[in-house]
């Protein structure tokens, strides 16, 4: 379970408790006790939502094929969807009075289901301690690691020189824990960890570190490392030379959900390694699982200790002549299909680390030299005889003489264009020339294409562009005539191969998914549902272009570049190679099959609308559908529970005052001043909790006061009447419902119905910045699904342009704004209060798209009077 | 405010005594002992509020010990713990009644919250089984 995210969801639930206890003695027959109850339940649901929607968006992130993962991930990230759904059926449950209990035996359904899946593809553990590379491949990345898979792979399977080695695999790295009982002890010291705190951080790093390092190797691990290292420095022909004794490199190889960390070279690799230091390089090695970066690392990502282990590659060292990387692709330009060498006279690391400036060489596939700087080189690193490395001067007749002759530079392109093809994705290559001209690849990785928002291939100017920027949400290319969408209707007839045009996403869209080739839409977000869903797809999205509905039209064939954001008028033969390559080596496997049908029975949504009759729990098919139906009950429960208490004398106060509310005041402690048991009313000035007031500021900011309610556009108010007269009693709300606050004097729980809408406030306001936080949910309206959507979308664009986090999906917003002085709290709420009120003028006016912006415009620029 | 009285069921001596150090600390009655064996006696003789029990234990494992725990005395809420990414235990536990399930290592400060959220529980539960 993802734990930072868990702390600060139970740090802020818990405030409210803390109050009260504080206050003393817990009375039976208060009925606040009930509420504390109920919001431990409601929160504790939210929080496993939150924590299910991101396992789901990682396992669409692994079907894409591109990452290499093992059966460990999908069984651990199958258990954690399942459950967090159980999680939040059990609150629900407990929170409803157990109206609820059929959601158990639908969850266990599913449940079943999936561990048939899992229990089908058997592994066979593996008990090796060492692998020869010779025996390893891509889907063996639980037992040695990314990078030793990738060796493996390339070795076996493409069929290219790797340097001589080994694997010692996770197996060796659990035997030698479990020898000197460290996972207990290293558990023991991780719990004095402040997470906030880097001071303790970088103390429990270096205790635990030091604890790895000085433990000792099992007898059979460290005769098994050396007896593979005896074999390794026979073939590799130890003693023949008396210049180059035989050394190894040692390299971290890491599994668990690291990638990032690995990349960023975070993890330990020592080149130049004598035999007397091997068994303390391992130990290095494994210790960098826990230096300071790891650790906060991990912490923030919530990735347990379970999950991460380390493999080591133990490789024969290329005393190596040249050295560098290679790139399959420039990354900032696909389109030129041509490859990047970068060289070095000696050892690999000086080509990356900026020490020098190396030979860059710029070569078309079929290896014509296009470019070619040849660099003043004056060093280079080379191994010391006594271990480790040492930079020395370069010759001086090598100094300008390039690193790479046109046959060796033949030869690499060769092995790029091998390992993209076999890829099916750029590759980030680096690799090694030795002295008798042998060619060896280190290491093989997707290559980093661009950076977050930059064009990766160029403007082409010789067509016409209709859309110069949009977000990109799926990456790609495609080409075909435009067809636009209004309707649900439109989507029955939506043409295969079309490209599909839209106002807005919507997730909808995924019923034609696979007949398009390209999706355009004016407004949208990259990381909203249908971004995600588009990613599964692989169908290449571009939203938030603003004006493709306008400068397209139906039938006009386009080009839409989803690499950089734009689409051009007609075929464009440049862009065309990029249409197809969609097709990843970890789909053929076996482990991306389970995955794939893991997922069916997790990720799919059917139940969309709350309003129809299938959304219940009978419907459900998927542990996406369950958390979804019970996210969706949460907030009526809340409601109805809210309802039940603002009865009772003494505990629920009317407020009194200027307010167009029908609301009520729950005090935990601390949020009223002197109120009498026998009242049911109290006045504006009797409250004392710090959020509230800043809430209330806002909601009778002098505006809303002076001037009525602006008088309902007459056609809007139709659609408002005839929405209200069509839609069954059940589901309509009224007009004029209770809104609650529940209180204390730095604790704020909003809730309110006003017409159609509800909103959901919590925030938390002390002097102490990193408690303090503000959660806003604001969900539905009157008026038709569009002019829902777009009320939802003025105030997320409001939201997000006062720092909140914001994310939208359908017709509710939930925003978030944490870990502030006070006084900004105070100022967010008085602006949400202001926002409270604006709302309820808002949906009327919501005739057109435009008037999404310019409403959430006016708002911040003050003008509440429209 | 009432002091809490708190349980702490964990076979692994290091881990249990550095626990319960820091929670006694932080004003809590913590009792630690090492087996579910000694938890059940002792939920026998005195009222407990909250119990933190581990998961994996030689002799009566968790999971039993919290069974025999809710069946003597259902309002002593507990809390599970785990080691492992055993999420199978986790929900075995909550099916059986525990409160929530947290993994080891874990922060104290998340404990305790956790242990006072617990403790709230268990004061509801009283007042509506009376």
């Amino acid at each position: 379970m993802p734990y930072s995210v868990k702390i600060t969801m139970f740090k802020k639930l818990n405030l409210l408790k803390r109050i009260k206890s504080r206050k003393g003695t817990f009375s039976c027959d208060n009925l606040s006790n009930v509420f504390r109850f109920k919001y431990s339940c409601f929160k504790m649901l939210l929080d496993s939502n939150t924590e299910f929607l991101k396992v789901i968006s990682d396992i669409e992130e692994k079907l894409q094929g591109q990452q290499v993962f093992g059966m460990s991930y999908v069984r651990s990230r199958a258990a954690q969807a399942v459950f967090h759904t159980f999680r939040m059926v059990k609150n629900l449950d407990d929170l409803s009075g157990h109206r609820y209990s059929l959601l158990f035996d639908v969850l266990e359904k599913i449940n079943l289901s999936i561990k048939e899946v899992l229990g089908k593809r058997k592994e066979i553990p593996q008990t090796e301690l060492i692998l020869p590379y010779r025996q390893i491949n891509a889907e063996m990345v639980d037992w040695v690691g990314g990078k030793n898979a990738n060796l493996g792979e390339i070795f076996n399977r493409v069929g290219l020189s790797i340097p001589g080695g080994f694997a010692v695999t996770t197996r060796a790295f659990e035997s030698f824990l479990a020898y000197n009982e460290l996972f207990d002890e290293i558990s023991r010291k991780k719990m004095e960890i402040i997470p906030d705190n880097p001071e303790t951080i970088n103390a429990i790093s270096k205790d635990i570190q030091q604890l790895i390092v000085s433990a000792y190797l099992p007898p059979e691990l460290e005769k098994a490392i050396l007896l593979a290292y005896a074999k390794l420095a026979e073939a590799g022909g130890d003693g023949k030379s008396p210049d180059f004794p035989f050394r190894v490199s040692m390299r971290s190889s890491a599994i668990g959900e690291d990638s990032e960390l690995s990349f960023a070279g975070q993890y330990l690799s020592k080149l130049n390694v004598p035999s007397d230091q091997l068994i303390q390089a391992y130990k290095e090695i494994v210790a960098s699982l826990y230096s300071p970066r790891a650790i906060a690392y991990r912490l923030n990502k919530g990735i347990r200790d379970e999950d991460i282990a380390m493999s080591v590659a133990c490789l024969q060292m290329v005393e190596s002549v040249a050295s560098g990387v290679m790139y399959s692709r420039n990354p900032f330009n696909l389109l030129e299909g041509n490859i990047i060498i970068t060289a070095v006279w000696g050892l690999g690391p000086y080509a990356v680390e900026g020490t020098i400036t190396p030979d860059s060489y710029t070569v078309a596939k079929n290896c014509q030299i296009i470019t070619a700087e040849i660099s003043h080189k004056t060093v280079q690193l080379v191994s010391d005889s006594e271990g480790g490395l040492v930079e020395i001067p370069v010759a001086v007749e090598f100094r300008d003489k390039p690193c790479l002759s046109p046959e060796e530079i033949g030869i690499l392109v060769g092995y790029a264009l091998k390992l993209e093809e076999h890829y099916k994705c750029p590759q980030d290559i680096e690799w090694a020339i030795d002295k008798g001209g042998h060619l060896f690849i280190l290491q093989s990785r997707p290559l980093r294409i661009g950076k977050q928002n930059q064009s990766i291939t160029p403007l082409l100017t010789s067509y016409p562009l209709l859309i110069e920027k949009g977000a990109i949400a799926s990456a790609g290319v495609g080409f075909g005539p435009a067809f636009h969408v209004d309707s649900d209707e439109d989507l029955m007839n939506f043409p295969e191969g079309a490209v599909l045009v839209a106002r807005h996403s919507s997730p909808k869209f995924v019923m034609v998914m696979k007949k398009t080739r390209a999706i355009i839409t004016d407004m949208g977000n990259v990381a909203g549902h249908m971004a995600s869903l588009a990613r599964e797809f692989a169908v290449p999205t571009v939203v938030n272009t603003k004006t493709a509905t306008t400068v397209i039209s139906s039938g006009m064939e386009v080009t839409v570049d989803a690499y950089s954001g734009r689409v051009y008028r007609g075929r464009v033969p440049e862009l065309e190679s990029f249409q197809s390559t969609r097709e990843f080596p970890m789909k053929d496997t076996p482990v991306y099959k389970v995955l794939r049908e893991v997922c069916d029975w997790i990720v799919p949504l059917h139940l969309m609308d709350p309003k129809s009759p299938n959304f219940a729990p009978s419907f459900c098919r998927s542990l996406h559908d369950i958390s979804r139906l019970v996210h969706e009950s949460s907030y009526t429960e809340i409601f109805q529970l809210s309802d039940f208490v603002s009865d009772k004398k003494g505990i629920a106060f009317k407020l009194k005052g200027n307010l167009p509310l029908d609301l009520y005041v729950i005090d935990l402690g601390g949020g009223l001043r002197e109120t009498s048991k026998n009242l049911n009313r109290v006045s504006l000035d009797k409250i004392v909790s710090a959020p509230f007031n800043a809430l209330l500021r806002g909601m009778m900011h002098e505006d809303f006061q002076q001037n009525q309610l602006r008088p309902v556009e007459f056609k809007g108010f139709l659609s408002v009447m005839r929405e209200q007269m069509l839609s069954p009693p059940s589901t309509v709300e009224r007009f004029g419902d209770r809104s609650y606050a529940i209180i204390s004097d730095k604790y704020l729980n909003f809730s309110s119905r006003v017409g159609y809408h509800y909103s959901i406030l919590d925030s938390y306001c002390s002097q102490t910045p990193n408690m303090n936080y503000i959660t806003f949910s604001f969900k539905g309206g009157a008026a038709d699904d569009i002019r829902r959507n777009r009320r939802v979308r003025a105030i997320a664009m409001i939201l997000k342009l006062i720092d909140f986090v914001v994310e939208a999906v359908g017709d509710r917003v939930d925003a978030r704004y944490q870990k502030h002085d006070c006084s900004l709290i105070e100022e967010k709420l008085d602006i949400i209060g202001r926002l409270l009120q604006f709302t309820r003028q808002m949906d009327m006016l919501m005739s057109n798209e435009n008037s999404v912006e310019a409403l959430a415009k006016n708002f911040l620029a003050g003008n509440y009077n429209l | 405010m009432e002091i809490i009285h708190l349980l702490l069921v964990d076979d692994e001596e290091d881990f249990r005594t550095t626990l319960a150090a820091r929670l006694k600390k932080r004003n809590l009655d913590v009792t630690d002992v090492g087996s579910g064996k000694e938890a059940i006696e002792l939920i026998r003789k005195k009222p407990f509020d909250v119990a933190i029990v581990d998961v994996k234990m030689s002799g009566m494992d968790g999971i039993e010990t919290l069974k025999q725990i809710r069946e003597i005395n259902p309002l002593v809420e507990v809390i599970l713990l785990t080691g492992h990414a055993s999420v199978e235990a986790g929900i075995e536990g909550i099916r059986l009644g525990a409160y929530d399930y947290l993994m080891k290592p874990c922060n104290v400060n998340d404990l305790l919250i956790k242990v006072e959220d617990a403790y709230q529980r268990k004061l509801f539960e009283e007042c509506h089984t009376q």
